[in-house]
């Protein structure tokens, strides 16, 4: 699609990332300021580079000082913010374990991150909105996992579910102050890590892949540029009456049992 | 075809000359749809060519009489004709597809009906064909109530109506060849309504 976000910003965490880049560049391509916001500054500077008129930012969302410094800069040089993305998110690959087992230590990272860290950082974005009286768009990246749990990744899923329910409540707050607030649920998404996990032949699931799958009605994994399109949807005057939604973008994993 | 707000939109894709057609309940919503599918590069598919993108109309308003829809059977017969091309098929249903309303029942029932049949669908003809809904909200035009009902505005959190154009813009999502991804979905656009209490008690 295209669409004008011109005289937008746009503010996208985990931005250094396989799909926060794209998405980040996705909404410049259509017009929108943006900040390349990451916990890995050099990461989020090399993404900025090849993103027209972006800024690159360090943010620990984990971190209301960080945060804090992150959205000041941020109103500094463009003067507004419009469009929140809160793309940034971890899992475990070491602790892939039953919940008896799961490492406490382990489930507050993830949880600090994928949740916490979404709503300290959504607080902070939204101080600027709310006082401009323009209304504004989030879009939440949060995972199918969050719709239907899977096994071994607890916190995650945990954490993802609450993103999508968070979601809502934001939806209906903000909604009358003119703030759509949305997510996306992205299934399986073909990045670097995922290439040599699912494919590579020394890959974690390699063995599995292909049953993994057959779960999916499209047959393979997403590409991040697909999650993006569906984030600049969202994050556009398009999207104006949609509110609270979770945009399943998951090759229709999730739309029933592939039996 | 006539010219309408509609077909101006916020966004624009580019359907490369596919051709489209629709199933189901005329009116000012579909007529929009197909306003905005010929705008953004679609043709009218011929009678004889099953078409790229099938738009399927229930009908809008609860008290729009009898449901007039096509049966499944048609649906899923129109839809199975387009996999070997490949193709989107898009329902038009109401928000009540997500959550019933006592005072409609029965319309709950055969929206929901119809939203876990697209789901079915979209697994049974996928890769091939992607199948999504669109779920509308109270939508007006010149004070017409063209989908919903009076009572659902109480817990919408987004002020104002839904307009024709937001239906066509979610509608066109769907069709966009770059939402490749999108399949067994029901997107609803009814500002905040299903979604929880839009006000305190």
């Amino acid at each position: 699609m295209r669409t004008d976000l011109g005289g937008k910003v746009a503010f996208v965490t985990g931005a250094a990332g396989a799909i926060g880049s794209v998405i980040a560049r996705r909404l410049a391509e259509n017009g929108a300021a943006v900040v390349v916001a990451d916990i890995n500054l050099k990461g989020a500077e090399t993404v900025a580079g090849g993103v027209a008129g972006a800024m690159a930012c360090e943010v620990d969302i984990r971190n209301e000082q960080s945060i804090a410094a992150a959205v000041a800069r941020t109103v500094e040089r463009f003067g507004r913010l419009d469009i929140l993305v809160n793309n940034a998110g971890v899992n475990t690959l070491a602790h892939r374990v039953d919940i008896d087992a799961f490492p406490p230590a382990e489930w507050d990272r993830i949880t600090g991150i994928d949740l916490d860290g979404l709503f300290l950082m959504s607080r902070h974005a939204l101080a600027p909105m709310l006082a401009a009286g323009r209304g504004g768009r989030i879009v939440n990246i949060a995972s199918v996992v969050g719709l239907a749990a899977m096994r071994l990744q607890s916190p995650f899923v945990a954490a993802k579910a609450g993103i999508i329910h968070l979601t809502r409540s934001m939806a209906l707050e903000l909604g009358p102050k003119g703030i759509a607030a949305n997510a996306i649920a992205p299934g399986s998404v073909m990045t670097e890590l995922t290439k040599q996990l699912f494919y590579g032949a020394d890959g974690k699931f390699a063995g599995k892949t292909e049953a993994f799958m057959r779960h999916i009605p499209l047959g393979r994994p997403a590409r991040p540029e697909e999650i993006a399109e569906a984030t600049l949807f969202l994050s556009s005057s398009a999207a104006r009456f949609i509110n609270g939604q979770t945009l399943a973008v998951d090759g229709g994993w999730t739309a029933g049992y592939m039996m | 075809m006539e010219q309408t707000s509609a077909t101006i939109g916020r966004m624009q894709i580019d359907l490369a000359g596919a051709s489209f057609a629709r199933l189901g309940v005329d009116g000012p919503v579909p007529a929009a749809i197909s306003a905005a599918l010929l705008a953004n590069g679609g043709r009218i598919a011929p009678p004889d060519e099953p078409p790229r993108l099938l738009i399927v109309s229930y009908p809008l308003l609860p008290d729009g009489g009898e449901m007039a829809a096509p049966t499944w059977r048609e649906i899923e017969s129109a839809a199975a004709a387009m996999a070997p091309q490949g193709g989107r098929v898009i329902l038009l249903l109401s928000a009540l597809a997500a959550v019933p309303m006592r005072r409609h029942v029965a319309y709950s029932a055969d929206m929901a009906s119809a939203a876990v049949a697209m789901r079915g669908l979209a697994m049974q003809l996928g890769p091939h064909v992607l199948v999504n809904a669109v779920g509308c909200g109270v939508v007006t035009e010149a004070g017409s109530l063209l989908s919903g009902d009076d009572q659902m505005r109480g817990h919408q959190a987004i002020a104002g109506d839904g307009r024709i154009e937001d239906i066509v813009d979610a509608v066109l999502f769907l069709c966009d060849p770059l939402n490749s991804y999108t399949t067994g979905q029901l997107l609803t656009v009814d500002g905040g309504w299903s979604v929880g209490y839009g006000r305190n008690f």
